[in-house]
């Protein structure tokens, strides 16, 4: 077979069966070659061996060889000093599969991973990825391959760059190959169906799997790819589950139980067939028996519209659910948003895109634009962050067609583009970004002369935008019509015109439809009623998605009623589930009759921690006459005793009993001016407390929460910090008086510095009392250093200290 | 930076601590802790509050044992951990991995605020989701790790180990902070070899074959 053209091998396959090699590591190690050493480096070396291997497996049946340059890129070969030698090494190794092949086989240029995690999940920046692999391509193609693999991918981002490093370096067939393990993800948690949706319209002529499982699992991954796969599909699988015996990596499957297999696969929808890691010519051999008589099954997907993520794929289509695309990621309108992009900080980006997805939002739009930021940066920052974070496909939403492209370029999954016009600029532009990366894309029916009208012509413009996006390879599946919501208040046919559109997309045309709903209620009183009806009729007419804000729970509760009622939602089991929650309430129990005096509030604020009611009810109590020494003794002290008892019979735990502590601070924040005047100005004299974590020791939360309750329950805490000396200590405790002495260590290098601490307030001749804790010390501890008590939480600390201060 | 060949960075490590794992490190006992459902609610949003707090990040690197006694690992970067019972733990083992993860500024900043100036509950809370999102953090590598490398028929030691831990000295941190470059994920160490952020945390595990029975 000479070197061929896409057509050629695509036409090949739609034939054939294409019979791939076998393992080329394992063979060269049969064949003499030492551990440790360069592979790609050795096979130079030893150009007979490679040959021989590459013939045997011709020989044995296989259509193809993979080029001996699974570690060619420039990071493995940098492990080697050899980063310098890329061309060089893949133009020799290609030329030398082209000799061991002759005309009786295609040479697959071999791509695979090069070690590194590229951004957003890793540190390697997209660009350098695809570089190196560029460098790769580049002698691949000098030595003649007929095609390229990209195998062995654990990472959809790096089969990505890969992928686009060979499509912008030629015209070549080229093969996505992803490794998945027997839970059927990748390493980095890409399903099967996801890295086929993302693949194959990134332009990838074949998409499949090698590696990590053997054939039964494998068989499985390709049974899920094949429904929606408009590609051939590839499988590589391995010789069963390896195992290290005396070092060296085995497989346990045997030639005849591999080939056993080899129906099954082809029924699957497997079109390219191989062996990977522990199988031999004798496995490729079986293949080729077994193949005998099987011609592949051709890609048939179905016809549907899916965008995805990196980790998940929504489908939309007229007979699945309504698709909600949150809108809130959007800065117009929202200050707090505009001030956090403006200063680079992304924490309300996360909040709105955890709440939306929580809410029921199946895809997540990006806008980021707003003056005075750098919009394409931001773009790009923030699709990291959320494809990393969320598992929400994404529709990325700019009239710029540089931010789009950037976005598109480094977004680790199929996007949905928000929006491309009839505009003549956006048509020319936007278009063949939009086809290069593979978006979806929500096209607007309007052109450069405005929003037409009436329905009818935005229909036209739909047509005129699909036949030049038909050009760049798109279907009607490919594109979201937007109805085009225009306001109510201003023309009361405007509704009409956008569900007519709909319809004619629903029935006639043929493609998936989506509206924004706030503008059709503009200028008008009560406008939820108005787009709760709206985006009903809507789902009516045939509509497949809607653009808003899931905290809204009428239309959340409107889409999913419609869902039932339009059999979507199968067996109304969506329904159910986001119901269940409120149909699962309590019953509604009557409310108790208030009779509580303020006092007995005073003490139940306490036991519950209502810091916000308890100063209401002291005033209250107080305005009634009642003495604050007998609110104090009577009511708090009893309260905060009872918290106490809870939190040592575990029915408390630590912020609950914290967030009472924090009340009854407040509580006697308000009361302990008045018992001052009470007692005739004779100040109350607090117990003195010297906190600090020791010298070395920068952990100092532990010992700030016990500061908080000592100081809740009435000590004068003197809190030094953290990382302090003993002198220190002991200087505030003679200037403070203090008769305790509280140390908090966490590790075990720095709680030796709690017996110097000991020490010197000994040899000081100081009559504080030493206590301490923190994660290290226990109360063997305590007393080997001579301190005078250990206590192992916040609340043990504050019983420690009242009992030390009694002694 | 040649130095630093080989290390895996990794960005943003999806890694979702267990809510119950929290709960517990709070003192919450599932039988016998009393709350009611407002209470619940607000917990657990203040448990998500604290989890968008985080940005969490890691590195590991996998290193060879060129040489392993009683007393201690001799590894390939010329750093030798000295303990009795690491080295025991890495009998079977041929390489060993380092690793560390944060959750960065933030969170710790936040938690300071909160529990000196602010809400010493919502304080606490966080705390808590830090410390578990750190540790699940590095459960997720050494899970991440075990898949790539069960294709060789390999896996990881089912217990990790720390510095600080049993016999292997706090000073080891140092080791490998250096070795493993934590200063690009904005760790820092002190004299006394903790890292700041206080929330980050370093561990080392062996790499084994995986048995035939397993």
């Amino acid at each position: 077979m000479a070197i061929m053209n896409k057509k050629d091998f695509l036409d090949f396959l739609k034939q054939n069966i294409l019979v791939l090699d076998g393992a080329t590591g394992t063979e060269l190690q049969k064949r003499g070659m030492p551990n440790g050493v360069c592979p790609e480096s050795w096979a130079i070396e030893n150009p007979d061996v490679i040959v021989d291997i590459q013939k045997d497996y011709i020989n044995a049946g296989a259509n193809a060889v993979y080029t001996c340059t699974f570690g060619g890129n420039r990071i493995k070969l940098s492990e080697f000093g050899l980063g310098d030698k890329v061309v060089e090494i893949n133009r020799k190794l290609a030329q030398l599969s082209r000799k061991a092949v002759g005309e009786n086989g295609f040479v697959g240029g071999d791509l695979a991973p090069t070690g590194q995690f590229v951004r957003p999940f890793g540190d390697m920046p997209f660009e350098e990825a695809v570089d190196i692999y560029k460098e790769q391509v580049k002698g691949l193609l000098e030595g003649g391959v007929d095609f390229f693999v990209i195998e062995t991918m654990m990472d959809i981002q790096e089969a990505r760059a890969a992928l686009l490093a060979v499509k912008e370096s030629c015209d070549l067939p080229v093969c996505v190959s992803m490794t998945f393990d027997e839970n059927g993800r990748t390493l980095t948690g890409t399903d099967p169906v996801s890295a086929l949706i993302i693949l194959q319209n990134l332009g990838a002529d074949v998409v499949g799997c090698n590696c990590s499982t053997g054939p039964e699992d494998m068989i499985k991954i390709i049974r899920s790819m094949k429904p929606y796969a408009k590609v051939p599909l590839l499988a590589k699988p391995n010789a069963g589950l390896p195992r290290l015996i005396d070092g060296k990596t085995q497989f346990d499957m045997e030639s005849e139980e591999f080939g056993s297999y080899i129906r099954e696969f082809i029924e699957a929808g497997v079109n390219l067939l191989g062996g990977c890691c522990g199988t031999s010519p004798l496995y490729i051999a079986q293949i080729r028996k077994n193949i005998n008589g099987l011609i592949p099954i051709p890609p048939e997907p179905k016809e549907i519209c899916a965008v995805a993520s990196a980790r998940k794929t929504v489908f939309v289509d007229a007979n699945e659910p309504v698709v909600v695309v949150g809108e809130r990621i959007n800065p117009s309108g929202k200050k707090k948003l505009q001030e956090e992009l403006r200063q680079g900080m992304t924490s309300l980006v996360r909040q709105f895109a955890i709440e939306q997805v929580e809410k029921g939002a199946n895809i997540l739009d990006v806008n980021v634009g707003m003056p005075g930021i750098d919009e394409k940066e931001t773009m790009v920052k923030v699709i990291e962050l959320l494809s990393s974070m969320s598992d929400a496909p994404l529709c990325l939403d700019s009239s710029s067609p540089e931010v789009l492209e950037a976005a598109l370029r480094i977004y680790p999954g199929r996007a949905l583009i928000n929006s491309i016009s009839a505009e003549k600029v956006k048509l020319e532009k936007l278009l063949p970004i939009a086809a290069k990366y593979g978006a979806a894309f929500i096209l607007l029916p309007l052109n450069d002369a405005g929003v037409p009208k009436s329905g009818k012509e935005r229909c036209h413009i739909v047509e005129e935008v699909f036949n030049e996006a038909l050009k760049f390879g798109y279907t009607k599946k490919d594109i979201i019509v937007d109805g085009l919501v225009m306001t109510v208040s201003a023309d009361q046919e405007a509704a009409l015109e956008t569900l007519n559109v709909i319809e004619w997309c629903t029935n006639n045309f043929g493609c998936g439809t989506i509206v924004g709903l706030s503008n059709v209620s503009f200028g008008m009183p009560e406008r939820a009623w108005i787009n709760s009806a709206f985006l009903a009729m809507a789902i009516g007419y045939g509509l497949t998605m809607a653009i808003l804000n899931p905290s809204s729970d009428t239309l959340m509760s409107i889409k999913m009623a419609s869902d039932v009622l339009k059999a979507k939602d199968k067996n109304s089991k969506k329904y159910i589930e986001y119901f269940a929650a409120l149909v699962s309430d309590k019953p509604v129990i009557p409310e108790k009759k208030d009779t509580a005096s303020p006092v007995e509030k005073i003490y139940e604020s306490v036991v519950k921690g209502d810091r916000e009611n308890v100063r209401k009810f002291i005033d209250i109590a107080l305005k009634d006459g009642i003495e604050p020494s007998v609110i104090v003794d009577k009511h708090l002290i009893p309260a905060i005793t009872h918290v106490g008892d809870l939190y040592d019979k575990k029915e408390y735990f630590l912020p609950q009993l914290i967030q009472s502590a924090e009340t009854m601070k407040e509580a006697f924040g308000i009361l302990e001016p008045l018992l001052e005047k009470e007692s005739e100005g004779e100040k109350n004299s607090k117990v003195g407390v010297v906190l600090a974590t020791v010298k070395g020791d920068i952990h100092d939360i532990g010992k700030n929460i016990v500061g908080l309750m000592l100081k809740n329950y009435g000590f004068e805490v003197y809190d030094l910090g953290k990382d302090v000396s003993a002198e220190e200590i002991v200087k505030k405790v003679k200037e403070t008086k203090a008769p305790i002495i509280g140390l908090s260590a966490l590790m075990t290098t720095t709680m030796l510095e709690m017996k110097e601490v000991v020490n010197l307030v000994r040899k000081e001749g100081l009559s504080a009392k030493v206590m301490i804790g923190g994660a290290v010390v226990n109360a063997d501890y305590a007393k080997e250093i001579g301190a005078d008590g250990y206590s192992e939480d916040a609340y043990a600390a504050v019983k420690l200290a009242s009992k030390l201060s009694e002694t | 930076m040649e130095k630093y060949r080989g290390l895996k960075f990794f960005e943003h490590i999806p890694a979702t601590p267990d809510k119950g794992m929290i709960l517990t490190r709070l003192g919450y006992k599932k039988t016998t802790t009393v709350m009611d459902d407002d209470y619940r609610k607000n917990l657990m949003e203040n448990i998500s509050k604290g989890l968008m707090l985080c940005n969490t990040k890691g590195v590991f690197g996998t290193f060879d044992i060129i040489n392993r006694d009683e007393e201690s690992v001799e590894l390939e970067n010329g750093v030798t951990l000295k303990s009795r019972s690491l080295s025991k733990l890495l009998s079977n083992s041929m390489d060993v991995v380092l690793m560390a993860s944060t959750v960065g500024k933030d969170i710790v900043d936040r938690i300071v605020d909160e529990i000196k100036n602010k809400d010493a509950a919502f304080g606490v809370i966080l705390d808590a989701v830090a410390s578990e999102t750190a540790d699940a953090a590095l459960d997720w590598m050494v899970d991440f790790i075990n898949k790539m490398i069960r294709r060789e028929g390999k896996k990881l030691t089912g217990m990790r180990y720390s510095p600080g831990y049993g016999d292997l000295p706090l000073s080891n941190q140092k080791l490998i902070f250096d070795v493993l470059n934590l200063e690009r994920l904005g760790i820092n160490i002190t004299e006394r070899f903790m890292l700041v952020p206080e929330k980050s945390v370093i561990a080392i595990a062996g790499v084994e074959g995986v048995g035939y029975n397993e």
